[in-house]
C-alpha cells in the first residue's frame, strides 16, 4: 500500500523520483522521502507529509541520477521525519526502502542493537540497512550482502536499495509487486507501472523470491541464486486516463463512469437471445456441473460485491455459495477440495489477504478463479482462471465503479454456471440478462438525477449518524452504502439487513439519524416497509431508494430506480454513492485520499 | 495552437433532449455534436482543446476524458452560471497563453475551414472572424465587408433589413488581448462574444475569413434528423449483434453491441447508438436512437429521436412525416418528424403516436394508446 520507485539513467534523478512518487501518491501519503546516489555516498531527503512537502525539502536538482524513492502508509511506528523511508544503516551509506511487512523484525533489530546498531526510527524496516551493513563489513560486494540478508528476512516485502559507492539499484520482490520499466539508456523501478509510465512503456515483472539489480543498461534477474529471464511486456493503456478530466475528484468521476465502465464489462458477452453468456472461461462443463459449493473471499467493497454476487449463483445455478471475509478464511471440514471452486474478487488483484486466502484453497487442491480489475496482476497469476471485470482504472481509494462492474461480471457468471448445470432456462436466463443489459441505461438515470442526491445530501450532513437498510440483494446494498460514508465523510454509518433493526440498533434510531432504505425490486421491498415504519415511528427521517413508488408515504425523501429486476439495488447503490459523496464533499473532506485508507491494501 | 470549444449552453429549443444533456451531446452519425467538433479540430492539427463547460457538464466529462481516445489534450475550464459566449471565453483565460481558435461545440465545421481561421490568425494576429453565406441570413449574425475587414455586425435583423447574406459563422481567432476587450465590454444582462466584436469592428480591428466548407447547425428537433441523416454513413460496430434474417440497409450506423433481432429492417438515414435494440420484425427508417433503447418487435419507427434507455413497446405505429411543431410559443410548419421519445420513456405496446408527438423524459405511456402533441416530462399518457 505504499509506492516505491527508483531510477538509474543520465538524467538528473530527483525530478523524475519526485514526479514517479507524485503519480503513486494515491497508494500512501503520510510521509515520503527519496535517496540520491552522489559522489561516494547516499543523500536521503524525507519528510512527513505529502509528496508536494517533500519538493519543498529537496534541492532544485542535483548531480545524482541513481536514486531510489519512497511514499508510505503507517504501518509500523508513527508517520513522523524519522520512521518516513529512505531508512538507512549507521553509516548512512546504505539506504533502503520497502513495502510491506518484515515479520521477524523484533529478533533482527534486538539483534543489531545487541552489537552496538542505533536505530533511529521504530519502523521495521530499519533493521535491512543495519543488515546489509555488517554483511559490507565482513567484504562482500553489495549485491552478496543483500542476498545475505534477505535469506534473514520472513514477511512480505518489496525493497529497493542503494549503496553508496556503486551505481546499481538491488531490489527483491516477496509477495509485495515490484517492475521495472526499460527507458532508452535509463531504467525506471516502481510499485506499480504508473510511476514511471510516462517515461517507459515496456515493463519487467518481478516475481516472488526474485533479486534484482538494475542499472541504466536494464535489470538482471536472479532467482534461487540462478539467473533467469523475466519477460518485457508492452504496457498498452495510458497513464492519462488516471487523470481526473475535470471533475474534482476521482471519486465523482468514477461514478459519472459508471456506465461507460458497465457497457464494457458487457460487451461481447451476452447473447439474450439464445440466454447464453461468454466469459472466454475454461471452466468444464464437466466440473461445473460436479460442483457443490462455490466460495468467494474478499475484502471491503469486493466483499459486498461477493455476497451480492452468492444470491444470484444460489438462485440461478442451483449451488451452495458461501461468502468469506479473506482475513478470516480457511478451508475448513466437510467439504470436497475437488468439488469446490474458489473465486477470489479483488479490484487491484494485490490484496494480500484475498491472495493469501486463494493461496490456501489452492494447497488444498481447490481450483480458484480471480474476479479483477487488473490484467496482469498477482492474483491473475495465482489462480487457475481469470475473468476480468473491465472497468479501467480505478483512483479513488472509495470504490464506486469496481462494485458494479463486479456485480453485473458475477451476476454473467451466475447465468453462465446455471445455464451449464442446466438449473436456467434460455427463457429465464434472457430476461436476466435483458435485466443486466438495462444497467447502463439505468445507472445514467440515476446519475441524471444528482442534483437531487445532493440536496438530500445538504439536507442532512450534519446527523448524529446513517443507517442503511435492505433485504435480500438490497442487504449487501446498505453494507456497501454504509462503507462508502464512512470510508470518505467519516461519519458514523452501518448497514445492516432490514429485518435486524428491531433486534438491537432500532435502539440506536433517533430524529438524529436518517435511516436509508434500499426499497426496489429484487430486494423485498415490501418487508423492508415494516422496519422503514420502525424507524419512522421513532421519528428518524427516512430516505428510499424505491421502484414502483411503492411506500412512497412514509418516505421523508426518494430516489427513483427505474425496475430491471435483480440489478436494481445496484441503481439504489449509486445513488448511495452520490449521497456519500456530497456528505464528504460538504464537510471538506480528502475524498480522494481518505484517512487511514490505502487504495489496494498489500499487506495482511 | 490550443482551441477554446464552448460547450456550456443548454439548448432549450430541443428539450426534451437538452433537459439531460447539453446541447453538444446530442448525437448524429452516434456520435455527439461536439465529437464532431472535436476531430475537426484535430484535423486542423490543433491538439490541445479546451473545453468551457458548464450545463451538464458531467456528461461531457464523462465522454471526453483527458481526450487521448481522439489523440488531443483535453482540459476543462468551467463556467458556472450561464452568462453568455463572451463570458464563457473569460473563463479560458487561465488555460491559453498565445492565439486561439474559439468555437462553438454545437455546430459541425470542416476542419480545412479551421485551417484556414488559423492561417489567417497566424498571418495577421488580429482578431479573425470565419463568415459564411446563409440562405436565412437574419436567423443569424449579419456582417458588412470591406475587402477581408469586417465593418459592421447586426445580431438576427429583421428578414428586410439584412445588409447581406453573408454571416458570422462562429470560428474566432483570437489573440489574449480579447479577454481586456471581453472585460471592457459592457452588457445588459449576457455578455455575447458578438457584443465585444462590434465594438471591435467599429475600431476596425476584426478581419473575415470567407469558409468554403459546410456548416451545420442543430436548432430544432427535426434537425437532428435532417443532419443525421446528411452525414451518416454506413458502418457497423463490431461487438453488434445482427441476426442474419435482419436487413440493416443504406446509410445506417450501428454501435457498440446493438442487438438487430430476426426479421426487423433497419433503412437509411437511420443511426443506432451503443447497445441499443431492435426487436423482431420491426421497421426503424430516417431515425436516431440513442445508446440503450429498445424497439419492441413489430415496431415501426420512421422520422424519430429515441431517447436514450426509453422502450418502444411492440407493435408501436410512429408512422413519420411532416407536421406542424409548435416549439416555445411559435408553431413550425411541415416538419418532418414523426415523433421525439424522451430518455427513459415508456411507450407501451401497439401505441400510435401522431406525427409531430414529442414525449418528455420518462413519460409512460399505457398499452394501446395515442399520443399527440407535446407532453411534459414523467406524465402518465392513459389510454382513451
Amino acid at each position: 500500500m505504499c509506492g516505491i520507485v527508483g531510477y538509474a539513467g543520465r538524467r538528473d534523478a530527483l525530478p523524475l523520483l519526485t514526479g514517479g512518487l507524485f503519480n503513486l501518491e494515491y497508494r500512501g501519503y503520510d510521509s515520503a522521502g527519496v535517496a540520491l546516489r552522489e559522489g561516494d555516498g547516499v543523500t536521503v531527503y524525507k519528510t512527513v507529509g505529502e509528496v508536494d512537502a517533500l519538493r519543498a525539502e529537496v534541492p532544485v536538482s542535483s548531480e545524482a541520477t541513481v536514486g531510489i524513492g519512497h511514499t508510505r502508509w503507517s504501518t509500523h511506528g508513527k508517520p513522523t521525519d524519522e520512521n518516513a523511508h529512505p531508512h538507512t544503516d549507521c553509516t548512512g551509506d546504505v539506504a533502503v526502502v520497502h513495502n510491506g511487512i518484515i515479520d521477524n523484525y523484533d529478533a533482527l533489530k534486538a539483534e543489531l542493537e545487541g552489537e552496538g546498531h542505533t536505530f533511529a526510527s521504530a519502523t521495521d524496516t530499519e533493521v535491512v540497512p543495519h543488515l546489509v551493513e555488517d554483511e559490507l563489513a565482513d567484504g562482500k560486494s553489495a549485491k552478496e550482502a543483500f542476498r545475505a540478508v534477505l535469506d534473514r528476512l520472513e514477511g512480505s516485502f518489496a525493497l529497493a536499495m542503494v549503496v553508496g559507492d556503486s551505481d546499481e539499484i538491488y531490489l527483491a520482490r516477496q509477495d509485495s509487486p515490484l517492475c521495472v520499466g526499460h527507458g532508452d539508456g535509463e531504467t525506471f523501478v516502481g510499485s506499480d507501472v504508473t510511476a514511471f509510465l510516462e517515461h517507459a512503456r515496456e515493463v519487467t515483472y518481478l516475481e516472488n523470491g526474485d533479486l534484482a539489480v538494475v542499472t541504466l543498461d536494464g535489470v538482471t534477474v536472479e532467482h534461487d541464486g540462478e539467473s533467469v529471464e523475466r519477460p518485457v511486456e508492452q504496457i498498452e493503456w495510458d497513464a492519462d486516463a488516471a487523470e481526473k478530466g475535470g471533475y474534482e475528484h476521482y471519486m465523482l468521476k468514477e461514478i459519472h463512469e459508471q456506465p461507460q465502465a458497465l457497457r464494457q464489462a458487457l460487451s461481447g458477452r451476452v447473447d439474450e437471445l439464445q440466454g447464453t453468456v461468454d466469459l472466454g472461461l475454461d471452466l468444464p462443463a464437466e466440473y461445473l456441473r460436479s460442483l457443490e459449493e462455490i466460495q468467494i473471499v474478499a475484502c471491503g467493497t469486493s466483499y459486498h460485491a461477493g455476497l451480492y454476487a452468492a444470491h444470484l449463483i444460489e438462485t440461478h445455478a442451483d449451488v451452495r455459495v458461501t461468502v468469506h471475509v479473506a482475513s478470516e478464511y480457511a478451508f475448513r471440514g466437510g467439504r470436497d477440495p475437488w468439488r469446490t471452486l474458489v473465486v477470489a474478487v479483488t479490484q487491484s488483484g494485490e490484496t494480500a489477504e484475498t491472495l493469501g486466502a486463494l493461496r490456501d484453497a489452492a494447497r488444498t487442491g481447490a481450483r480458484t478463479l480471480a474476479v479483477t480489475n487488473t490484467v496482469g496482476s498477482s492474483v491473475t497469476r495465482a489462480a487457475d482462471d481469470a475473468l476480468y471485470i473491465r472497468a479501467g482504472p480505478e483512483i479513488g481509494v472509495a470504490a464506486t465503479k469496481t462494485f458494479v462492474s463486479q456485480v453485473a461480471t458475477l451476476a454473467l457468471f451466475a447465468v453462465h454456471v446455471g445455464r451449464v448445470r442446466g438449473t436456467l432456462s434460455a427463457t429465464e436466463a434472457s430476461a436476466i440478462l435483458g435485466d443486466v443489459r438495462g444497467l447502463p441505461g439505468a445507472v445514467q438515470q440515476a446519475l441524471d438525477a444528482d442534483e437531487q442526491v445532493r440536496a438530500v445530501a445538504e439536507e442532512y450532513a450534519d446527523s448524529e449518524a446513517f443507517f442503511f437498510i435492505g433485504r435480500h440483494l438490497g442487504h449487501p446494498v446498505a453494507l456497501e452504502g454504509a462503507l462508502k460514508l464512512k470510508e470518505i465523510s467519516y461519519d458514523h454509518a452501518e448497514g445492516f439487513p432490514a429485518g435486524e433493526l428491531k433486534h438491537g440498533p432500532l435502539a440506536l434510531v433517533t430524529e438524529q439519524t436518517p435511516v436509508l432504505a434500499v426499497l426496489t425490486d429484487g430486494a423485498n421491498a415490501d418487508a423492508t416497509l415494516n422496519s422503514v415504519k420502525e424507524a419512522e415511528s421513532r421519528g428518524a427521517p427516512v430516505i428510499g431508494c424505491l421502484s414502483d413508488g411503492r411506500g412512497e408515504k412514509l418516505l421523508d425523501d426518494t430516489l427513483d430506480v427505474p425496475e430491471i429486476g435483480e440489478m436494481s439495488p445496484l441503481v439504489a447503490n449509486v445513488y448511495l454513492q452520490l449521497f456519500a459523496y456530497h456528505v464528504a464533499n460538504l464537510k471538506g473532506r480528502a475524498i480522494d485520499k481518505p484517512r487511514n485508507l490505502a487504495k489496494s491494501v498489500t499487506v495482511e | 495552437m490550443k482551441a477554446v470549444i464552448l460547450v456550456a449552453g443548454e439548448g432549450t429549443r430541443l428539450q426534451p433532449l437538452t433537459e439531460s444533456r447539453p446541447k453538444p451531446m446530442l448525437r448524429v452519425a452516434n456520435r455527439p455534436l461536439l465529437e464532431h467538433v472535436v476531430t475537426a479540430v484535430r484535423d486542423a492539427g490543433i491538439d490541445e482543446i479546451v473545453l468551457v463547460v458548464g450545463y451538464r457538464r458531467e456528461r461531457i466529462q464523462s465522454y471526453f476524458g483527458d481526450g487521448d481516445d481522439w489523440g488531443v489534450d483535453v482540459t476543462y475550464a468551467i463556467q458556472e452560471k450561464q452568462l453568455g459566449t463572451g463570458h464563457a471565453v473569460l473563463q479560458a483565460e487561465s488555460f491559453v497563453e498565445g492565439p486561439f481558435v474559439a468555437l462553438n461545440g454545437d455546430r459541425i465545421v470542416e476542419s480545412d475551414d479551421i485551417e484556414r481561421v488559423v492561417d489567417a490568425l497566424r498571418e495577421t494576429g488580429e482578431t479573425t472572424l470565419a463568415v459564411s453565406r446563409a440562405s436565412r441570413p437574419s436567423d443569424y449574425g449579419v456582417v458588412s465587408l470591406e475587402g477581408d475587414s469586417v465593418v459592421d455586425i447586426v445580431e438576427k435583423p429583421p428578414k428586410h433589413a439584412a445588409p447581406s447574406d453573408v454571416v458570422n459563422a462562429g470560428i474566432y481567432g483570437f489573440s489574449p488581448s480579447i479577454f481586456d476587450a471581453l472585460r471592457e465590454t459592457t452588457a445588459e444582462g449576457e455578455l455575447a462574444v458578438t457584443d465585444t466584436l462590434e465594438r471591435l469592428v467599429g475600431a476596425g480591428e476584426v478581419e473575415a475569413v470567407m469558409l468554403n466548407g459546410q456548416w451545420i447547425d442543430v436548432s430544432y428537433l427535426w434537425d437532428l434528423l435532417r443532419v443525421n441523416a446528411s452525414i451518416v454513413t454506413a458502418e457497423t460496430a463490431e461487438s453488434a449483434q445482427i441476426d442474419a434474417s435482419a436487413s440493416v440497409l443504406g446509410d445506417v450506423a450501428v454501435g457498440d453491441d446493438v442487438r438487430v433481432r430476426p426479421g426487423a429492417r433497419v433503412l437509411t438515414g437511420t443511426a443506432l447508438g451503443d447497445s441499443a435494440t431492435v426487436g423482431a420484425n420491426a421497421v426503424v427508417a430516417n431515425s436516431v436512437v440513442l445508446p440503450d433503447a429498445t424497439i419492441g418487435a413489430g415496431a415501426v419507427v420512421r422520422d424519430a429521436v429515441v431517447g436514450e434507455n426509453a422502450t418502444v413497446g411492440p407493435n408501436v405505429t410512429v408512422e413519420g412525416g411532416e407536421s406542424d411543431v409548435p416549439v416555445n410559443g411559435r408553431v413550425h410548419a411541415d416538419v418532418r418528424l414523426g415523433g421525439v421519445v424522451g430518455d427513459n420513456a415508456h411507450v407501451g405496446g401497439a401505441t400510435t403516436l401522431a406525427p409531430g408527438t414529442v414525449l418528455g423524459n420518462r413519460v409512460d405511456v399505457e398499452t394501446g394508446s395515442h399520443a399527440d402533441g407535446r407532453i411534459e416530462s414523467d406524465a402518465l399518457v392513459r389510454r382513451a
